[in-house]
């Protein structure tokens, strides 16, 4: 494994639970705000319903009427995108003639979860084609570079719920390979009921606001939204301010169970160490990380033994308790909220812990935390033992 | 056909335990680890089962988990419940 | 950088391993199976390639497959191959990566499990169905299958899958993350395909497929699963290597074909595609393959197959179906020289993907 150069973050956009642009998310988080509630958007005929995060107010693309035409999960993706192109002075008009890449995690963005369209196959019914064709219109990677018109790589990753982290760790291997000039990377999801069934399904959904890291943690809170940064090489960038840096992107896969994590976390580790090669910097120099933290107990069990064994003291947070489980879209968010509590020197508490559970081995922050230092780390774990890291610099703006 | 008896027909046609006869599960083996060897997995999907099959509904694993020992115990549970 | 590819096994409508496919490449014929779907009381009879999971248990206890779907059968049948091909079926895998591309992911069990709540409510919702039909499932069997610890990724972006998911097997190589990448491409059939592709194209579905007659629709559904294993080229090459990958937008900036390769074009009766290729194809010596292995978007893996036998046997083979067909199209098996072979595929908005092989 070779080191990596580092990538400057020029730009940063999100949007979920939490708030409707990055600048939202970051006040209510540090107000310690939260607002589950049973879904909204969907209904179903489970006798327990589920609390999850969905997005607080509609929200409305500067496009001509085109966002009907694209699915949920894109249409999140397009909003982020443009918040963060914006943050980094981009726009149609200056990204045309530049080399453009695209690299997106999402699950819900490439499923064809179509149920009421399948509902009406089952009972008969010859259904429309409408929403099949929206579907093949709102592949989340190619619905971006097609929305701005752009000539690159593109890629849409779905390994679940590392997707947005993976995302963006390929998408700047990218550009150190030269292969282009600007990347947008990220993540995005919507909720769906299809995902809402399936997780409540295996019984790891929490009947109430998760409790990350806590000894009473019952399971996740779903959420939705996007986050996306922008990347860019050296030459491109100019003089044009840091938001962050890109340091060093690890994966690696359990190859133990399609569901579980395995118990001893050897993955997440070599994934940890892995980024720690590439960006050169050694585990004394994280001073924090974004922990994945879903709430269900056997993630948090795993996390926090790794966390304690490769990264003793290290203030970790999980901020699902703000955004509920964004799914394809966590590591995308969180990313960006790791670059945006390096550049603000403090960490939000880890909401929804109260008691630490003694099976655990450290306890995430519990209140709004001071952070000196200018690297740290955001992390997921994943369905199909998927383990993906990266390590993030201060910027200097 | 009794709860046993069915409970052992429908665990191995849902988790498609297709090299297993229903004589071959005994009332007292281990239905995880080294007895049948089921997971994790198998156990969510095993709540399934239980309500669809018996419409008996397990609300969480720390419910479940005492009745998943053996056909006898999640036999037994099952019976406690409809009666 | 360079991949050498040194095993592919394949799984397709053509019957199941290389031998197969290089048998239909010099025949030019498939039999195409005989799709069928009873609803609403009546029986809807059509073309479909699709391929089979046979002897999938000479590799993997029958124990092991119970809770895998379709889908990753046929991917961890073709995996095992690929692997058995290369030599590396007992082999270590712990530095190998598993990339997978898929146009639609495990569309079969995605309506199952929609079947398990839909016939039964919610609270009957199928955990093992879900499960599988997260799309990084297939991924998730075969690591586990092969203990491939390395990184593991899944791709899903219609038409276009294939050749993203190639340039990140090719940066993991480049980066030394990874000595081997297991690379494969899978899609599957399903009725409610099916559905869709009969109200989409009607008649069109109905063959034979001609994938040079540009302005007609012709597509025939088909499935099936290709892996290969990739390596550094500084490692000699059983097939052939894998010179450059290049995703794009013919609309943005037109792709550019060199002038002396051999194209192998990806049109597969798709009308919506059929104009791209051709503005694109003009005069070059082409062919195209998609009358043996059937329409489905991780089709592209097959057509990239089937380049790397003809670097292996040094032979160009001729295009299958030659309806609508220029001149330039290859009509009889001619010996390689060393010309580099270049795949393309279109998606629907002009968006391509072109990878550059040679020997």
């Amino acid at each position: 494994m070779s080191a990596a150069v580092p990538i400057v973050i020029t730009g940063l956009g999100c949007l979920c639970g939490a708030g409707m642009n990055l600048a939202e998310c970051l006040e209510s988080m540090f107000r310690n705000e939260r607002n589950p509630h049973p879904p909204l958007r969907f209904s179903t005929d489970h006798p327990v319903s589920y609390p999850v995060l969905e997005l607080r107010d509609e929200f409305r693309l500067p496009l001509d009427d085109q966002e009907t035409v694209y699915a949920r999960t894109s249409q999140l993706a397009l909003a982020a995108a443009f918040e963060a192109l914006a943050d980094a002075g981009w726009d149609e008009e200056s990204l045309r003639g530049k080399r453009v890449g695209v690299c997106i995690g999402t699950t819900v963005g490439c499923a064809l979860n179509c149920d009421d369209f399948y509902r009406a196959y089952k009972d008969g019914v010859d259904p429309e084609m409408g929403v099949i064709e929206r579907f093949l219109r709102s592949n989340p990677a190619a619905v971006i570079a097609r929305q701005l018109k752009l000539d690159g790589p593109n890629q849409t990753v779905v390994n679940a719920c590392s997707s947005g982290t993976d995302a963006i760790g390929l998408g700047a291997s990218w550009l150190r390979a030269g292969a282009c000039d600007i990347v947008i990377a990220g993540g995005a999801d919507e909720l769906s009921r299809v995902t809402y069934a399936g997780f409540s399904s295996l019984m790891i959904t929490d009947t109430e606001a998760c409790k990350p890291f806590d000894i009473k943690r019952k399971g996740l809170n779903l959420g939705e939204g996007a986050g996306m940064l922008i990347l860019e090489s050296e030459a491109v960038r100019g003089a044009k301010k840091a938001r962050g840096y890109m340091l060093g992107y690890g994966s690696a896969c359990d190859a133990y169970h399609l569901t579980a994590p395995r118990p001893d976390g050897a993955g997440l580790k070599q994934a940890m160490y892995e980024a720690f090669a590439a960006a050169e910097v050694t585990p004394e120099m994280i001073s924090f990380v974004n922990a994945h933290g879903t709430g269900t107990p056997d993630n948090d069990r795993v996390e926090s033994r790794v966390l304690s064994e490769v990264l003793p003291d290290v203030p970790f947070v999980s901020t699902k308790g703000y955004t509920g489980h964004t799914l394809g879209a966590a590591g995308g968010i969180e990313a960006v909220f790791t670059v945006a509590c390096l550049r603000r020197g403090e960490l939000p508490a880890n909401i929804g812990f109260s008691a630490a559970d003694p099976e655990l081995s450290g306890a995430p922050v519990i209140e709004n935390t001071r952070i000196d230092g200018n690297i740290a780390m955001s992390e997921s774990l994943a369905f199909g033992g998927n383990n993906a890291v990266l390590i993030l610099g201060k910027g200097d703006a | 056909m009794s709860v046993k008896e069915k409970l052992k027909k429908v665990l191995i046609e849902d988790l498609n335990l297709e090299d297993v006869e229903p004589e071959e599960i005994e009332d007292d083996m281990a239905l995880f680890g080294d007895g049948l060897g089921l997971d994790s997995l198998d156990a969510v999907e095993l709540v399934v089962i239980v309500q669809k099959h018996f419409g008996v509904e397990i609300k969480d694993m720390e419910e479940g988990r005492p009745a998943f020992q053996s056909v006898n115990t999640l036999a037994q549970y099952i019976e406690q419940r409809l009666a | 950088m360079r991949m050498a590819i040194q095993g592919i096994g394949v799984s397709g409508g053509f019957g199941r391993g290389v031998e197969a496919l290089r048998a239909a490449l010099q025949t030019g014929t498939v039999e195409v199976q005989q799709g069928c779907v009873e609803r609403n009381g009546g029986t809807d009879i059509f073309p479909a390639y699709r391929a089979s999971i046979d002897g999938l248990d000479e590799f993997i206890p029958k124990r092991a497959l119970r809770r895998i779907d379709h889908f990753s059968k046929m991917t961890l049948l073709s995996a095992c191959l690929a692997l058995k091909d290369a030599a590396l079926l007992e082999g270590d895998c712990s530095r190998m990566g598993v990339v997978i591309a898929s146009g639609y992911g495990a569309l079969k069990t995605t309506f199952d499990f929609l079947d398990s709540y839909l016939d039964f409510g919610y609270s009957c919702s199928s955990p093992t169905h879900f499960s599988n039909s997260v799309h990084n499932a297939a991924a998730a069997h075969v690591s586990i299958q092969f203990k491939a610890t390395a990184p593991s990724l899944t791709v899903t972006q219609f038409e276009m899958s294939v050749p993203s998911a190639l340039l990140s097997a090719q940066q993991w190589l480049a980066e030394g993350r990874v000595d081997q990448v297991l690379f494969g491409a899978i899609d599957e059939y399903c009725e409610v395909l099916r559905y869709c592709r009969k109200q989409f194209f009607g008649l069109g579905e109905q063959g034979p497929l001609q994938p040079f007659s540009f302005d007609k629709q012709s597509a025939v559904v088909g499935e099936g699963a290709v892996f290969f294993v990739l390596t550094r080229a500084d490692e000699n090459a059983a097939y052939g290597c894998i010179d450059t990958v290049t995703l794009g937008n013919h609309l943005v900036c037109p792709v550019k074909l060199p002038q002396d390769d051999l194209l192998i074009i990806g049109a597969d009766g798709h009308k919506e595609c059929g104009r791209w290729y051709a503005q694109a194809f003009k005069g070059r010596e082409t062919a195209a393959y998609a009358p043996l292995y059937g329409s489905f978007p991780a089709a592209v893996g097959f057509d990239l197959a089937v380049a790397a036998l003809s670097l292996r046997d040094r032979t160009f083979y001729a295009s299958p179906e030659l309806s609508g067909a220029a001149t330039s199209v290859v009509t009889l098996h001619r010996k390689l020289a060393e010309e580099k072979l270049v795949c393309l595929k279109f998606g629907p908005g002009g968006d391509y993907g072109l990878v550059r092989l040679s020997i």
